[in-house]
C-alpha cells in the first residue's frame, strides 16, 4: 500500500513552473527612417543615416538606402544586421540572375523576389522593412514597399521605420491628397504625378520634421533620384535647383547602362 | 588495365582516346532514327511541324504526342526516343513556372531551353547525394520554339547538351534532305502562312506516306496567342494550299 | 553591460550579482531535457572596450578584468588581441567565446601566413577581418548560437593609408565611426570621445584629427570615468595603438584616482551618525 501511497506525492513534487528561460533575443531595433515617392518617369528614394540602439547613437552614418541596378534603389529599414546581410543576398540575387539570363533584372521582378526571399524566411524573418523604388519597364517611376515576411503592392509613395507615422499622414496628404479637394471647376487630383521639385521638397521637409520630432531620426540624409532615359535633368542640376547644403553627385551606370541616371543628394539633418 | 579500342563505348562517362564520349555519340544516332521534324522562325513567330509515323489504321493518330507546350509562350517538337523528352518537357515546365513564380515575368527561351541542356549531362553513376537522373543519356533531340522581348526564337538541344539557335532546322530520319530544302527556301522576311506550307511542302518530300491531316501536326507560337498547335480544320487549310 | 546569468529560483537579478547558472531550488538539473539548446549566456566577461581614431592611427582600450557575475574573478586578462601587423581586436563580452575567437582567427591568420610564403598573396585587410567577424557573428547569432561578443576593430589600411575602426556584436549589428565604445563605455566614454574627436575635427570629421598625446589622454580620462562608475571596471588597462608602423599595446597601467571627496559623503565608508 505504501508503495502505491508514495506515487502521487512523488508526483506532486515534481516543478510545476517551467525553468525561467532567459532566451537569447536575436533581434534589435536600429531606428531611423526612410521613404520614397514615385513621379511620373522618376522616383525619389531616401533614408537618415542615424543608427542608434535605446538611446545609444551607435552611428552618425550608417547606409540605409542602396543602389541596386541602373533602375532600381533599395531602402531597408528595421534591424540593421539584417538589414545589410539582406541586402548582400539581393545583390548576390540580381548577379546570378544577370549571369543565367544575360539581362538585368527589372524592377518588377525584383518586388516579385525580394517578395520571395522575405516570405523564404517566414519563420525566422529578416525583421526590415523595405522600400523599394526605380523605373519600370514602361519607363513611369514606381515605389514598392514590403513588409518583413513578403507582402507587397506597388505605390505612389511610402514611409516606413521609427517615423513612419510622423511622415506617412504628411505624404498621404501631400501625395494623395488625402483631405483636399480640387477647386470647383478644376481638374481632380492624380496622385504620383507630382513635378520632381515638389517631390524633393517635400521629402526634405518629411525628414527635418522627423528629426525635430523623433529623437531616432536624424544626423544626415541621402536621397537617390532615378531618373527614366532621356528626362530632362534641368530641374535637379540646374543654377538654384538644390536647397542650401546640398551636395549631389551623378552614380555611374552599374552595367552596360540603358540610360536611365541615379543622383545621390546629401544633406546634413540635426544631431540632437 | 588497358581497355581494347572497342570497349570505350562501355562507360558512359569513358572518354575514348580521341577524345569522344560514344555513348553520347550513340544517343545522337537515335535521333536520326526518329520522325522528322521541322521549326521555321519568321518575325511573325516560330512554327513547329511534326511528321507522325502511324504503323497503322487501327492506331488512334490523335494519341501521338510530338509537340508539347511548355509554358504560354514556349513549345517544343522532338524526334527521337518521345518518352525520354517528357522528363526533359517536365522539367522546362516547372522551371518556367518556377521562374514566373519569382520573377513575375516570363521565362527568356534561351534560359528555358538552357534549363533543358542542365539535365542532358546528368546521367552515369550518382555521386553521393548528386542526383543523378538516368543511366544514359537522353535519346532525344528537341526543337524549343517561342516568344520573348529579344523576338521570336528558334533552338535546337541534342543530347550532348548542347543547344543552338536556329532561323530554321530540321532534325530527325529525313532532316539531312529537309534541312537542304529549308536552306533553299527560307527567308528573313517570311509570313507565318509561308512557313507552315513550307515546313509542310519539306515534311512531304522526307515522309514515305502520303501526307494528309492524320499524319503530321503544327504548331506555332506568337506573339499575341502565343503557343498553340493547329487545330484540324487550321491544319487542312495549310495542307490545300500546297496542292495548289 | 551583459545578461547576467540569473540566480537560483528568481526570473530577476536587478544587480548582476549571481553568476550561477539558473536552476531552480528543489529541481534537479536533468529535468532540463529535450534537445542540446545552443542558448548559452555569458559567465565570464569583460566590460567596456574604447576605440579613437587620431592623426596617423588609430587607439583602443580596455581594462584586464574579467568578471564572474559581481566577482572580480581574474585580474590580468589581456582583452587586447592583434591579428596580422595592422589589425587588433579589442574585445568585450563572453571571455570564452573571446578565447575561441582568438584560436579561430589565428589559426586563420597562420594559414594565410603560409600562403603568403609561397605566393604573392596578400594579407588580410583590417576591412577583410571585419567582414570575416560581421559574417562569422551574423551567422552564428542566425543559428541562435550567438558568439556572446561585442568587437572593436582597429587597424590601419595599408592600401588607402587610413586608419581603420569598426564595431561588430553578437546580433552581427555593424557600425564604423570614428570613436566607438562598447557596453558601458558606449553611455559614458562616447560623449567624452566625440567631444574630444569634435572639438578638433568638426562634426564633418574634415579637421585635423587629436595629436598621439591627446587621444592617449582622452582615452585614460574615459578609463578612469568608468573605472569611477562601472561597477564591473577595474583600475588596471592597456592601450593599443594601430598605425603604419603596425599595432603596438602598452603594458598595464592605471589611472591616478582620487578619492578624498568620497570622505564627506554619507553612504561611502563608515557611519558616524
Amino acid at each position: 500500500m505504501a508503495l502505491y501511497h508514495n506515487a502521487p506525492m512523488a508526483h506532486s513534487q515534481e516543478p510545476t513552473a517551467a525553468p525561467i528561460e532567459h532566451r537569447f533575443n536575436p533581434y534589435s531595433d536600429n531606428g531611423g527612417s526612410i521613404l520614397a515617392i514615385s513621379g511620373k518617369d522618376f522616383s525619389v528614394i531616401a533614408g537618415d543615416t542615424r543608427q542608434s540602439e535605446g538611446y545609444n547613437i551607435q552611428t552618425r552614418y550608417a547606409r540605409k538606402v542602396w543602389q541596386l541596378t541602373d533602375k532600381a534603389v533599395l531602402a531597408t529599414n528595421g534591424f540593421a544586421a539584417d538589414g545589410n546581410n539582406f541586402v548582400k543576398r539581393v545583390k548576390q540575387r540580381l548577379e546570378w540572375y544577370e549571369h543565367a539570363h544575360h539581362k538585368p533584372m527589372g524592377l518588377k521582378s525584383i518586388a516579385r523576389m525580394i517578395q520571395t526571399m522575405l516570405y523564404g524566411k517566414r519563420f525566422f524573418p529578416y525583421y526590415v522593412y523595405n522600400i523599394l523604388g526605380g523605373i519600370e519597364e514602361d519607363g513611369s517611376g514606381a515605389v514598392y514597399s514590403f513588409d518583413p515576411v513578403g507582402s507587397y503592392e506597388r505605390e505612389a509613395c511610402r514611409a516606413a521605420g521609427a517615423a513612419q507615422s510622423l511622415i506617412q499622414p504628411f505624404l498621404d496628404n501631400q501625395i494623395y491628397f488625402k483631405n483636399q479637394q480640387p477647386e470647383p471647376g478644376s481638374q481632380p487630383f492624380i496622385p504620383g504625378n507630382l513635378p520632381l521639385a515638389t517631390v524633393l521638397s517635400l521629402v526634405v521637409d518629411s525628414f527635418t520634421s522627423a528629426t525635430e520630432r523623433h529623437i531616432e531620426v536624424g544626423d544626415g540624409m541621402e536621397i537617390y533620384i532615378v531618373m527614366n532615359k532621356g528626362r530632362t535633368t534641368d530641374d535637379l542640376l540646374g543654377e538654384g535647383k538644390l536647397q542650401k547644403g546640398m551636395q549631389i553627385e551623378e552614380l555611374g551606370a552599374l552595367g552596360e547602362g540603358s540610360g536611365e541616371r541615379t543622383f545621390l543628394v546629401r544633406q546634413a539633418l540635426k544631431r540632437d | 588495365m588497358f581497355l581494347t579500342r572497342s570497349e570505350y563505348d562501355r562507360g558512359v562517362n569513358t572518354f575514348s582516346p580521341e577524345g569522344r564520349l560514344f555513348q553520347v555519340e550513340y544517343a545522337m544516332e537515335a535521333i536520326k532514327l526518329g520522325s522528322t521534324t521541322v521549326g521555321i522562325t519568321t518575325p511573325e513567330g516560330v512554327i513547329l511541324a511534326v511528321e507522325k509515323r502511324v504503323p497503322s489504321p487501327l492506331l488512334e493518330s490523335s494519341s501521338i504526342e510530338k509537340i508539347m507546350e511548355i509554358d504560354s509562350h514556349i513549345g517544343t517538337a522532338m524526334s527521337g526516343l518521345t518518352a525520354d523528352a517528357r522528363t526533359m518537357v517536365e522539367h522546362a515546365r516547372v522551371t518556367s513556372q518556377m521562374h514566373n513564380f519569382t520573377y513575375d515575368e516570363k521565362i527568356g527561351v534561351e534560359s528555358c531551353t538552357q534549363a533543358v541542356c542542365d539535365l542532358a549531362l546528368r546521367f552515369g553513376e550518382s555521386v553521393e547525394d548528386d542526383d543523378a537522373l538516368m543511366s544514359r543519356p537522353f535519346g532525344v533531340a528537341l526543337l524549343i520554339a517561342g516568344i520573348d522581348e529579344k523576338g521570336p526564337q528558334l533552338y535546337h538541344t541534342d543530347p550532348s547538351g548542347t543547344f543552338v539557335r536556329y532561323d530554321a532546322k530540321a532534325i530527325g530520319s529525313g532532316s539531312d534532305a529537309a534541312q537542304q530544302s529549308l536552306q533553299d527556301a527560307f527567308h528573313k522576311q517570311m509570313t507565318l502562312m509561308e512557313a507552315h506550307s513550307l515546313a509542310l511542302k519539306v515534311l512531304k518530300q522526307v515522309m514515305e506516306e502520303k501526307l494528309d491531316e492524320n499524319n503530321v501536326q503544327l504548331a506555332q507560337v506568337t506573339k499575341s496567342k502565343g503557343f498553340e498547335i493547329l487545330g484540324e480544320n487550321e491544319l487542312k487549310a495549310v495542307i490545300e494550299t500546297l496542292a495548289a | 553591460m551583459w545578461k547576467q546569468p540569473s540566480p537560483a529560483n528568481s526570473s530577476f537579478n536587478e544587480f548582476n550579482t549571481f553568476p550561477l547558472p539558473q536552476t531552480q531550488r528543489g529541481q534537479s538539473s536533468h529535468a532540463h531535457h529535450g534537445p542540446v539548446g545552443h542558448t548559452q549566456q555569458p559567465l565570464v566577461t569583460g566590460t567596456s572596450v574604447l576605440g579613437l581614431k587620431y592623426e596617423g592611427g588609430v587607439m583602443i582600450a580596455a581594462d584586464n578584468l574579467a568578471s564572474y557575475g559581481s566577482l572580480a574573478r581574474f585580474r590580468d586578462i589581456q582583452r587586447l588581441h592583434p591579428l596580422g601587423k595592422h589589425t587588433l581586436l579589442g574585445v568585450a563580452g563572453d571571455m570564452s567565446d573571446f578565447q575561441w575567437l582568438k584560436k579561430e582567427l589565428d589559426a586563420l591568420l597562420r594559414e594565410e601566413d603560409a600562403l603568403a610564403l609561397t605566393d604573392s598573396h596578400p594579407s588580410l585587410s583590417p576591412k577583410n577581418i571585419y567582414e570575416l567577424l560581421s559574417n562569422l557573428f551574423y551567422a552564428r547569432r542566425s543559428k541562435m548560437n550567438p558568439v556572446w561578443n561585442a568587437v572593436l576593430v582597429g587597424g590601419w589600411d595599408k592600401v588607402k593609408q587610413e586608419s581603420f575602426l569598426a564595431y561588430v556584436d553578437l546580433l552581427g549589428t555593424t557600425y564604423t565611426a570614428p570613436t566607438l565604445a562598447t557596453g558601458f563605455g558606449a553611455h559614458l566614454a562616447q560623449p567624452l570621445l566625440r567631444e574630444a574627436y569634435e572639438a578638433k575635427a568638426g562634426i564633418d570629421g574634415n579637421g585635423p584629427l587629436l595629436t598621439k598625446e591627446e587621444a592617449e589622454k582622452v582615452l585614460e580620462d574615459c578609463m578612469k570615468v568608468l573605472f569611477y562608475r562601472d561597477a564591473r571596471s577595474l583600475n588596471k588597462y592597456q592601450i593599443a595603438t594601430i598605425t603604419s608602423e603596425g599595432v603596438s599595446i602598452s603594458d598595464s597601467k592605471s589611472a591616478d584616482t582620487y578619492w578624498k571627496f568620497a570622505e564627506g559623503l554619507r553612504g561611502y565608508g563608515a557611519q558616524t551618525q
